[in-house]
């Protein structure tokens, strides 16, 4: 375990005993691309087995067509959406860098290599009754297939979209067909302070509508989910973003820091990304 | 696991597949024998691969370097793209000795493949005591002597720069473990050629070479180094080049086979090395993007065979032509006239194994 961020401890989850595909790598068909928003996309892959992950687990897809050698690494990058029925996922990604934009410039017809699906899924509780997720940023795509999830299986469900401008929220629409009750709130119009996301969290949770709390995107959110959850006896989990090479535990570039002079903190890729958030003391 | 099938002398062999064709297969010394030469690069592996690809089918699988007592590695960031490279800073997590023969050293030795076990050290006694430890362990085919990861408080690079050093490492190695022992040589020297002498003088078996360059990217808005440490090693196409001209120069100065590794993607990359002077060679980073990176590259080397009406891969070992008064050789003049005559004359272009 290690402490991150201050009163915050992340925990391994225990292993998963649910059935999911194992990961593969394979060349998958782009099925659609386009612009959701000014800076963000949403790319469709067929793949029948990745199209069978959980929510929570993500992908390795290299941006670039087969044999360029730059940007070489993968990106890895939250399932937004499983869709089985047409063997096919969707990934919503916001342009960065440039990966992100080589990703970008690539269109249906054409495939694009990608490794999953892989990772710690989210945990959603048997019989859960209601489900907070709160987003930040393009973190809030690492919680929608979730929350698609937990819907299909009679939860509520209610989210807190954060950004940095009213034209990076994303989710909306996928929430609003779940018919979820969202607080969308941004930086540039003043609307994101914590105490206004606490002012819409806290009698979710003090009134026992929620059972679980899932986080992506910001540590500020996180540390303020764990701090109004934690007398309530609500779980909270995060999935962590990192940089990575390989997406399956050899490389080790994606470890969350050391800790003490021995011991090496959880590998985002394998070990999470989605971990279990405890309350403690703050250092 | 591959199915075997009884030979006519009773033993038992594996069926013919492209990746054991006996035109592939190489002899890297003391009975380190592969069935292709395409291998891993430690640190870049793992048999985590396994779920993805056919780990049977490579000539050797290379485990990441191992320590003889934990330690955690690098704080992050620990990986950082650069121009067809990437930075890594991630500094050798190790859960030591003893964790790694309970319960990783089975999940290599599952696989038919040798396994050679990557070793390092914060000092050179380290280094022998891992030696004195993993003698005689059953499934440990080779011992790669990590005296070059640029990434360490101590040792990677203090001592492989250094030939004294680096001799001394490696004796004690080949003191401790009877098996084939290679010295993993860093790029970040003036003379490689020097370094790989004094570990081939010192017993080593093979030599493998490069490991990353030391380099650094920095984040021009935090001012920041872009890598948790400020300096990281550099590895990837950018320094294929580089690796290439360093793999040659180690191989027309020793005897024993060069694995060359360095940028290495494809089987035109692979051959480049090979007619350099490179035995075998490995493939690191190009494993992240694509896990059947090596696989690829072992068809292309047959497909190469093929084409060209090849009879076996060494026949290309260190076959390079050049010319030794051309260009080059007015660079190894230059050389010599500023380093003095440490490695063989160009006019003696070591023989092809």
């Amino acid at each position: 375990m290690s402490v991150f961020p201050p009163g915050v401890a992340l925990q391994v989850l225990a292993p998963d005993p649910s059935e999911r595909p194992p990961p593969r790598f394979a060349a998958a068909p782009i099925t659609a691309q386009y612009r959701i928003a000014a800076e963000h996309y949403l790319l469709r892959l067929r793949d029948p087995q990745i199209a069978r992950g959980a929510p929570g687990q993500f992908v390795m897809i290299k941006p670039t067509r087969a044999l360029e050698v730059h940007p070489q690494l993968p990106r890895p990058m939250a399932v937004y959406r499983y869709l089985p029925a047409s063997e096919e996922f969707e990934i919503v990604y916001r342009v960065v860098g440039t990966g992100t934009r080589v990703l970008s410039e690539r269109a249906a017809g054409e495939v694009a290599e990608v490794m999953g699906p892989v990772g710690q899924p989210f945990r959603l509780r048997p019989g859960l009754a209601g489900l907070l997720l709160i987003g930040r940023g393009i973190g809030t795509c690492s919680l929608t297939a979730a929350a698609e999830r937990a819907a299909a299986q009679g939860a509520r469900v209610y989210a807190v979209v954060s950004a940095r401008r009213r034209e990076f929220l994303v989710g909306l629409d996928l929430f609003a067909r779940l018919e979820a009750e969202v607080l969308a709130v941004n930086d540039a119009d003043g609307t994101s302070a914590p105490a206004r996301v606490g002012a819409f969290v806290a009698p979710l949770v003090e009134a026992g509508r929620v059972q679980q709390i899932l986080v992506c995107g910001s540590h500020r959110l996180i540390a303020l989910a764990v701090r109004l959850a934690a007398p309530y006896g609500v779980e909270v989990q995060v999935s962590l973003e990192a940089h990575m090479a390989c997406g399956i535990g050899y490389c080790h570039g994606c470890s969350h820091g050391a800790v003490g002079e021995s011991e090496e903190a959880p590998l985002v890729c394998r070990d999470g990304p989605v971990f279990r958030c405890l309350q403690v003391e703050a250092a | 696991m591959r199915e075997t099938i009884p030979d006519s002398d009773g033993s038992e062999r594996a069926p013919a597949t492209p990746y054991n064709d006996p035109r592939l297969a190489v002899d890297l010394g003391r009975g380190l024998r592969l069935q292709n030469p395409v291998m891993p690069a430690s640190g870049c592996f793992g048999p985590e691969m396994g779920a993805l690809v056919d780990l049977n089918q490579l000539g050797a699988l290379v485990t990441k370097t191992i320590f003889y007592h934990p330690r955690a590695g690098n704080p992050s960031p620990r990986l950082a793209e650069t121009p067809a490279g990437m930075l890594n800073s991630v500094g050798i997590p190790s859960r030591g000795v003893a964790h790694f023969l309970e319960h990783i050293l089975p999940a290599y030795t599952r696989y038919q493949v040798p396994t050679i076990v990557s070793i390092g050290g914060l000092s050179v006694r380290e280094y022998w005591d891992l030696a004195a430890r993993l003698d005689g362990v059953p499934g440990v085919a080779a011992l790669e002597v990590n005296i070059s990861c640029p990434n360490l408080e101590a040792g990677g690079l203090e001592i492989g720069a250094n030939p004294r050093h680096v001799a001394a490492v490696i004796e004690g190695v080949v003191q401790r473990f009877a098996g084939p022992v290679i010295a993993k040589l860093t790029p970040n020297v003036t003379r490689i050629a020097d370094i790989a002498r004094a570990a081939e003088d010192a017993g080593a078996t093979a030599i493998s070479a490069i490991n990353t360059f030391v380099a650094m990217a920095i984040d021009v808005r935090s001012r920041r180094p872009r890598t948790g440490t400020p300096t990281a090693g550099l590895s990837g196409p950018a320094i294929k080049p580089l690796a290439l001209r360093m793999v040659w120069e180690v191989a027309r100065t020793v005897q024993v086979p060069v694995i060359g590794m360095g940028g290495i993607s494809n089987a035109e990359d692979a051959l480049e090395f090979i007619l350099a002077g490179a035995t075998a060679v490995a493939i690191g980073t190009a494993n992240f993007p694509r896990p059947t990176a090596m696989h690829e590259t072992i068809l292309g080397l047959r497909a190469f065979l093929d084409a060209e009406g090849i009879g076996h891969i060494h026949d290309l070992v260190g076959t390079l032509r050049y010319e030794p008064f051309g260009a080059v050789g007015t660079l190894d003049a230059a050389r010599e006239a500023t380093m003095g005559p440490s490695w063989p004359s160009p006019e003696q272009p070591r023989e092809p194994r």
